[in-house]
């Protein structure tokens, strides 16, 4: 049984995909919250024609040796992202980067990949019952 | 899994993070220490207050951006004098060079550091929390 081919399981997994990129992109944002010029970043929502949508994914090139040179570009990353067009301030220094904005969006994350991860949960315990070992 | 790679980025950036706060708090701590280091002899300089930059920076290995020193400098700012005829660095007038440091800047630049540190901190809280649950699904 191909648990990915369930669409639900699916949806969430491409779900905690887009909450683990957050987490790196506000991570990114907090570290910079005293560098010059820095704006804050922030992923495009996730919206259901996305969840279901067709897949785009940038092709990394491999390394298979060590010799291979790596390119300076960045990983690939599954959603895009976008600088906050308005910020509510900006520091003398260019710097705009909010850290309170910043803790709150931290904190929703957490708590929508905690929901992620327990719907998750709940879900397998369902197919435990159906297949009769809860 | 991307995901869990994703966490593991973002604890990398917010030690780098730490760890420029660090320094940024090393330097304050120079800076508070030396207040009232004055030249020795007539005319010499006394401490100048030193200065850090960050800079947000690829770091290659990971393959995401993070946070770094650029560079530790020194403010340019004059000095200011200080009557003390008495002491070895005075000039002819009798006044002393002491240094551009503002204690109230310092500790203001401290609170500020400990802060950016705090947040650090707590993003790498709540990726290990998100990665425990994570590997919570496993059981």
């Amino acid at each position: 049984m191909d648990f990915s081919k369930i669409t639900i399981l699916s949806a969430m997994k491409k779900r905690l995909a887009w909450l683990g990129q957050r987490q790196e992109i506000l991570a990114q944002n907090i570290a910079n919250a005293d560098t010059p010029g820095k704006k804050a970043n922030d992923l495009v929502p996730l919206d259901f024609k996305r969840l279901v949508g067709r897949e785009n994914r940038q092709i990394a090139v491999q390394r298979t040796h060590k010799a291979h040179l790596t390119s300076g570009f960045k990983a690939p990353r599954d959603f895009t992202e976008k600088e906050s067009r308005k910020p509510y301030e900006t520091a003398p220094a260019g710097n705009a980067i909010i850290l309170e904005e910043q803790m709150m969006k931290l904190g929703k994350t957490s708590a929508d990949h905690k929901l992620m991860t327990e719907l998750y949960k709940k879900h397998m315990n369902m197919f435990r019952i159906a297949i009769g070992k809860a | 899994m991307a995901e869990i790679d994703n966490l593991f980025r973002s604890m990398r950036i917010s030690a780098a993070g730490m760890n420029a706060q660090g320094t940024r708090l090393r330097v304050i701590a120079e800076n508070i220490a030396n207040a009232d280091s004055l030249g020795q002899t007539p005319g010499s300089s006394p401490y100048r207050r030193k200065t850090v930059t960050f800079r947000n920076e690829l770091d290659r290995s990971i393959g995401t951006d993070t946070v770094r020193v650029e560079k530790i400098g020194v403010d340019r700012s004059e000095f200011e004098k200080r009557f003390d005829p008495q002491h070895p660095a005075a000039d002819p007038d009798g006044y002393v060079l002491v240094p551009n440091v503002n204690t109230l800047v310092e500790m203001m630049d401290m609170r500020e550091a400990q802060r950016s540190y705090e947040a650090n901190l707590s993003v790498i809280k709540a990726s290990r929390k998100m990665l425990n649950s994570t590997i919570d699904l496993l059981r």
